[in-house]
């Protein structure tokens, strides 16, 4: 503004403080050093980090050209069990990795139908816990592929730069996240629940394989299934107000996988269901959300697609599942090979009687 | 983009190089309009649109006003200014509960009216920049400033990307004669540039969110009533992380401007320290509460008009300010709170507040506890979503029934209560300093200490990039 009525510029006092920025610079990078050993000693290796805008750079590829082959999804199950590698191997072609942990897939699968840049075969794994009452940990990166903004974008390039190096540069290394895990006296009558511990190592392409800690390290192991199982209680004993949201929810689910289902076999995708193997915990809780006949017996009666449960088939069974629910990456290997197989024959019968409605 | 980002990172990098590079002011001051445009456009690239038109209309307005004699045709020119900031203002935050408001009205009379959906997306920092520029078109009306010559350097008054989104809302006597001369920071301005963005990083990334806003989060998210200790804390929570993350912001803007030779004003100054309402206003976000006083509180007739009328005026001044925060009625009763505390302050202070027994340390700690005591009663319908919430809240705070449920982990226990006892300590030490002189006044190996433990902690703390508080204002 000008004209002599202006205030006197503000000019802001600025103390001197010499070498300060130096010395701190060094501090902070002795201490970056001192945490990235730490982190280490515990068995962390840089990989990269299954943010939200890994997936939406995965689920972006399909409006590049990647929409007619295979494209996985489901929860941490598909996730950490089907290599990609693998599969590439047999098939030729590398599939698409859009499974999200603690995530029902559903809401994946609407957009897929709803997308005519995607032809392929959609593979879906079925947690039936997690599929069956919408359940949506990562609903963020469901939210972010839509409406991803530049800044989030570029700012995931700029990540990615660093992932492949830093072992700390992961979610279950941050600062809060450790503070929030230490061992401290319960409050009376405050239900805590212990936040999933890292399971798991990234590639770039979302490529994920269980943590081999889980395998030589007892206690971790250990831990993780206690936090699988922690807080569980029978449907039956929840208040009978949560009982009827979850058989809403249960409903609902199966109305819109079905829908989506019928909307993808419409425009000549395939859509393939998978239950993959679990125990422990699991083979009480998930059977006991979601029982067999009401659930997955019904969404394929419903929809007419391919279901592979691996109660059905030897080739889906006789893994190591650490932690009751997901293989170690050497399994992972055998499994996707095995499977690979199994889907094709399965694919061939089903379509020899008829295939998609 | 956000300051919390590594698109920031890489964004301020390149302007720093580029403002330091041999280009003219001209072309140095171009490169700052076209950063502040892409640092605007990051978040959704149309919104630059209704920037560049409050810009135009503003410089338009200001400069035919200044050549204009005619009061009637003054005041209109005026009203196009208003009409446009406070339009669009209107449209993108308050249509949506204009709607609402109309469509319950109609209710109470028996008419049924369903309104149509509202899905307008709020552009950030829309409360921000729209009040800094009628701040131009109003000092060019009320003749307390000429309009800036230079077009340029008008519209990097407007767009200045370290206080666009969020502030201090800059008055253009503060900033535009900025843009005369050539800038380049200092090195000594460089150094504190980058000590007060840590700072403000610190506040925001770790205080923040990583301490604080879980607590907030769960207390305030309850459905149910809650044990009085929960709420408590709930709130205190939410009183530091509100602080951390608005003063974290305007710290951190603050330093990026003076990493590139500009001196923004302070927008916060310790205000858990204030003694009194009006003490507190002189603390918090001063750029809002001066530009309250001086474009609505005094034009109203401030305190000229007789007792009454100055208790209006204040009423009505911090109801509508309340109502800026955010398009609910929840935040006009935080206004309206805020309103009534500072007219019971006038009044007790006329009658009581003589002698010298208030100016003594003791009676003043009380006062200020009592003061934060009673800001954390209006911060629950400030964060509240809703009336039955805040309702809630309030009854368990104040009537300690020990019969609601507990839901913060003792590790939040620890955390509220820490950061909290802290954060009042620091305030009431700084109540009457200044960062710069303690920063100068502190051992060298402190401060560097202090400093890179500071941004280690802003580091391994891994932000998620989440948002300011303030954005959605």
């Amino acid at each position: 503004m000008s004209g002599s009525k202006a205030e006197p510029v503000f000019e802001r006092p600025v103390p001197v403080l010499g070498r300060s920025a130096m010395v701190a610079l060094i501090v902070t990078a002795i201490l970056m050093v001192a945490w990235e050993s730490w982190v280490r000693s515990e068995g962390v290796t840089p990989a990269y980090r299954n943010s939200d805008g890994q997936w939406t750079e995965q689920r972006r590829r399909i409006n590049n050209g990647a929409g007619d082959g295979w494209v996985f999804t489901g929860s941490s199950r598909a996730l950490f069990n089907m290599q990609l590698s693998i599969w590439e191997r047999l098939d030729n072609r590398r599939p698409l990795q859009l499974a999200l942990e603690g995530t029902a897939p559903v809401k994946v699968m609407e957009s897929l139908a709803d997308d005519d840049n995607f032809t392929g075969k959609l593979l879906v794994g079925v947690a039936p816990g997690l599929f069956f009452s919408g359940y949506e940990y990562r609903r963020s990166a469901l939210d972010r592929y839509p409406q991803e903004s530049p800044t989030q974008w570029f700012g995931h390039k700029v990540s990615v730069l660093f992932e492949p190096y830093l072992a700390f540069y992961n979610y279950d290394f941050a600062f809060p996240t450790i503070l929030r895990r230490q061992p401290l006296p319960a409050r009376d009558g405050v239900v805590v629940d212990l936040d999933v511990r890292k399971l798991s190592n990234m590639e770039r392409d979302r490529n994920t394989r269980l943590w081999d800690k889980l395998v030589y390290d007892e206690e971790y192991r250990e831990l993780a299934k206690k936090i699988w199982a922690q807080n569980w209680t029978p449907l039956a004993e929840l208040p009978p107000p949560v009982q009827e949201k979850l058989l809403e929810s249960r409903q609902k689910q199966l109305d819109r996988a079905t829908a989506a289902t019928r909307k993808l076999q419409a425009k000549g995708a395939e859509v393939i269901f998978v239950q993959m193997p679990y125990e422990g915990h699991y083979a009480v809780s998930e059977i006991d959300i979601a029982p067999r006949d009401l659930t997955w017996d019904v969404l394929l009666e419903q929809t007419g697609a391919l279901g592979l449960h691996f109660q059905d088939h030897e080739e889906m069974q006789g893994y190591y599942l650490p932690e009751w629910s997901h293989m170690t990456a050497e399994d992972a290997d055998r499994f996707t090979e095995a499977f690979y197989g199994l889907v094709q024959r399965e694919l061939a019968a089903h379509e020899a009687v008829g295939g998609n409605p | 983009m956000l300051f919390n980002s590594l698109t920031f990172v890489v964004f301020f990098i390149i302007v720093l190089l580029l403002h330091n590079a041999p280009f003219s002011w001209r072309i140095k001051k171009t490169n700052l309009l076209i950063g502040s445009y892409i640092f605007y456009a990051a978040w959704n690239p149309p919104f630059v649109i209704l920037l560049w038109l409050s810009t135009v209309v503003d410089w338009f307005v200001a400069n035919k006003l200044y050549l204009e004699t005619r009061q009637a045709r003054r005041r209109m020119l005026l009203f196009v200014s208003i009409l446009v900031n406070l339009g669009m203002l209107s449209y993108f935050k308050y249509g949506g509960f204009i709607l609402e408001n109309f469509q319950a009205l109609m209710a109470s009379i028996g008419i049924d009216y369903r309104a149509p959906d509202w899905n307008i997306v709020l552009q950030v920092g829309i409360s921000f920049y729209t009040f800094q520029t009628m701040a131009y078109s109003l000092d060019v009306y009320l003749k307390r400033a000429a309009p800036a010559k230079s077009f340029l350097d008008f519209a990097l008054f407007v767009t200045f990307f370290p206080q666009l989104v969020a502030g201090p809302i800059v008055r253009p006597t503060q900033l535009i004669p900025q843009f005369k001369l050539p800038k380049v920071a200092t090195r000594q301005q460089l150094t504190w540039g980058f000590a007060l963005i840590t700072l403000g990083l610190f506040n925001k990334i770790v205080i923040a969110d990583g301490l604080l806003s879980q607590a907030a989060e769960k207390v305030f998210g309850a459905s149910e009533m809650l044990h009085p200790l929960d709420a408590w804390l709930g709130t205190l929570a939410f009183a530091g992380q509100i602080f951390c993350d608005f003063a974290g912001y305007s710290t951190t803007a603050i330093g990026v401007a003076l990493c590139l030779g500009f001196s923004l004003p302070d927008n916060f100054r310790f205000p858990y320290a204030a003694v009194g309402f009006s003490d507190f206003w002189r603390r918090w976000h001063i750029s809002l509460s001066s530009w309250l006083r001086d474009y609505l509180y005094i034009p109203l007739g401030g305190n000229r008009k007789g007792n009454l009328r100055t208790y209006a005026n204040l009423m009505t001044t911090m109801m509508l300010g309340g109502l800026w925060h955010g398009a609910s009625w929840t935040f006009v009763v935080w206004g309206a709170l805020h309103g009534g505390f500072l007219a019971l302050e006038r009044w007790l202070a006329k009658h009581f507040g003589g002698g010298t027994f208030w100016k003594r340390w003791g009676p003043r700690f009380v006062l200020a506890l009592i003061t934060y005591f009673l800001v954390n009663i209006t911060w629950v319908f400030f964060r509240a979503q809703d009336f039955a919430t805040a309702w809630r809240m309030i009854d368990t705070m104040l009537t300690f029934n020990m019969d609601g449920k507990k839901v913060l982990p003792m590790i939040d226990v620890l955390l509220v209560t820490g950061v909290t006892v802290v954060m009042l300590a620091i305030h009431w030490f700084m109540r009457n300093r200044y960062l710069h002189d303690v920063a100068a006044a502190t051992p060298r190996w402190l401060l560097a200490g202090a400093w890179g433990l500071m941004l280690w902690l802003i580091i391994i703390s891994q932000g998620q990039s989440s948002a300011f508080i303030y954005f959605q204002f």
